[in-house]
């Protein structure tokens, strides 16, 4: 029984595969409707993961609209030699490393902030995590401390430990698969995830 | 404390260095085959520091999981919409680079700018000097048989109203009819506007191996035709000159040839300006069973404006008493009502539902 279902399941995993080549061929050809196809299938977490790498919500929108476009131009080099999410994906974490790496050289680009009424600072982030604790008071306080400490200790990371850190435990990945998207070792990867948790636990008063 | 954890150093975590790397792996779920899993289980079991450090390392990571952010629908919509248009643009200087690459090879010049800029210069005056003689020698020939004339290599298929003679007017017929629309480029369209009332003049220029300009005000039939290739032969045009297109027909929408064009540019042109251009135009035309179906096809479209547009020609034309419900229809309406993601179509098509859907009777 569950040899058949696992077929079945093996038969709907090749269909869909199949389909969606037929459509990155269709985009190949010029076909602009398939090509907006693809885009609204991988959309939103290309979106997810531009928000939580670059964790500045007003440039996630310029990483989507470069990767695609990158994508766009680029389409007639993917050979099906991987599968197009991971081809989209590479694309994607080079054009936030890139981001990355240019912010982390202007000095003016460090958090996302914002005044509140009272004259301090906060970042997107911030605000994030005090919408969520309104649901729920007690954790407010807490909730906004944290908050502070997670904004400072994510900018401890450099922008390749960053992106292995949300590749492997936002986005689920393996660490061979980010290794395969940096276009780099499993073991790179690996000590990158290394050194980014170790770094996070430092920074983090309640994790010592 | 146990003994193994006494013999280890530890690691900054509080944890023995040695077993630090695959406590975190661990926490992070997946890295790790059955094997090593279990040893970091026993380990932990007896070690009160890596045990502890594990816990730390599961704990970071449900902290950083609750800060995650989710992108709302709105932030996507809007990066849909920003992307068409620069995807608009992309597709207009692409069509621009193709045309150049064809004849210059970029990969050829880029690495060679002088020698590039020394051939391009040697070309030019190659085809200043060579190219009058050539044309002196080889007068343009006409398409059809006509006697061949002198200078001009524009034609005139279609006069304006006012100087058309039935020769000049044949003329111009036969020229357009043997112009293969398939291989001809519209390179522009000028509208030259009339006096209060009057239907504007439309000029059309074709490039093809005998440039061409036809001329005549929408309701000419060579103008037409023109105008309704351009829509029905989206791929091979520009965005503006079948929005232009769209424009221009408007005025001639009770004409069928013309309401089936803007039905299918409203359908299926790649781009949304014109696709919500021909729904537009489509909102006054003759409520034909076509128009309807075009309608509730837009309400699938992926652009949310597109289908703001649908609904709202749908519904006006309700209004009017145009519209002849049926079972499809009413199904779209109920689909749109319960899932579209925009707030608005689904009031709508809500309202469009309760106008057009079956009535109780008391």
């Amino acid at each position: 029984m569950s040899v058949a279902l696992e077929g079945d399941a093996r038969q709907a995993a090749a269909a869909k595969v199949a389909e969606e080549h037929g459509l990155i061929r269709k985009a190949q050809a010029g076909d602009r409707l398939a090509f907006e196809e693809l885009v609204s299938r991988y959309d939103k977490d290309v979106l997810r993961l531009a928000m939580n790498l670059v964790r500045r919500p007003e440039d996630a929108p310029d990483i989507y609209q470069e990767s695609f476009l990158r994508v766009y131009r680029n389409l007639q080099r993917f050979r099906f030699e991987c599968s197009f999410y991971t081809w989209l994906y590479r694309i994607v974490t080079n054009v936030a490393l890139d981001h990355l790496r240019r912010r982390s050289s202007r000095r003016e680009d460090q958090a996302p902030a914002v005044e509140d009424g009272e004259g301090t600072t906060r970042d997107f982030f911030d605000r994030q995590a005090e919408q969520r604790a309104a649901a729920n008071p007690e954790r407010s306080l807490l909730g906004q401390e944290l908050g502070e400490q997670i904004a400072e200790a994510m900018k401890q990371l450099s922008p390749r430990e960053r992106l292995v850190f949300e590749m492997k435990h936002h986005e689920g990945m393996k660490l061979r698969a980010i290794g395969e998207l940096l276009g780099t070792s499993e073991e790179t990867a690996k000590n990158s995830l290394f050194r980014a948790t170790r770094k996070l636990r430092a920074s983090l008063k309640f994790m010592r | 404390m146990d003994r193994e954890s006494h013999n280890s150093t530890q690691a900054a975590g509080g944890a023995c260095s040695e077993w630090e790397p695959l406590l975190i792996l661990s926490a992070a779920g997946e890295e790790l085959d059955a094997a090593e899993e279990a040893n970091v289980a026993e380990h932990a079991a007896h070690c009160e520091n890596c045990a502890a450090a594990l816990k730390r390392e599961k704990e970071l990571l449900r902290v950083m999981g609750e800060r995650r952010v989710e992108p709302d629908a709105a932030l996507l919509a809007s990066c849909r919409a920003k992307l068409e248009d620069a995807l608009d643009r992309e597709e207009e200087t692409s069509w621009l680079r193709r045309r150049i690459g064809a004849l210059v090879p970029t990969s050829w010049i880029s690495p060679r700018p002088a020698w590039s800029a020394a051939l391009l210069l040697l070309l030019g005056f190659a085809a200043g000097l060579l190219g009058p003689r050539y044309l002196e020698r080889h007068p343009a020939r006409p398409a059809t048989g006509a006697p061949a004339v002198a200078a001009p290599n524009i034609a005139v298929a279609s006069v304006p109203r006012q100087d058309a003679t039935p020769a000049a007017e044949a003329s111009g017929n036969t020229g357009l009819a043997a112009l293969d629309l398939h291989t001809a480029d519209v390179s522009g369209i000028n509208v030259i506007p009339a006096g209060a009332g009057e239907p504007p003049e439309v000029q059309l220029q074709l490039q093809a191996q005998r440039p061409m300009t036809v001329q005549g005000t929408v309701d000419d039939s060579n103008v037409k035709r023109v105008l309704t290739y351009v829509l029905n032969n989206g791929d091979r045009f520009d965005p503006d000159l079948r929005i232009n297109a769209v424009d221009l027909l408007r005025a001639r929408s009770s004409d069928p040839e013309v309401r089936s064009a803007l039905c299918h540019a409203a359908q299926s042109d790649r781009n949304t300006a014109v696709r919500l251009k021909a729904l537009e135009a489509l909102n006054g035309a003759e409520p034909q069973k076509m128009v309807q179906q075009t309608l509730l096809d837009a309400l699938n479209d992926q652009n949310p404006g597109v289908r703001i547009e649908a609904i709202n020609a749908l519904q006006s034309m309700a209004a009017r008493g145009q519209v002849v419900s049926d079972e499809h229809m009413l199904s779209v309406l109920r689909d749109r009502m319960q899932n579209d993601p925009n707030t608005y179509i689904r009031m709508q098509s809500a309202a469009a539902f309760r106008d057009l859907g079956p009535r109780q009777k008391f």
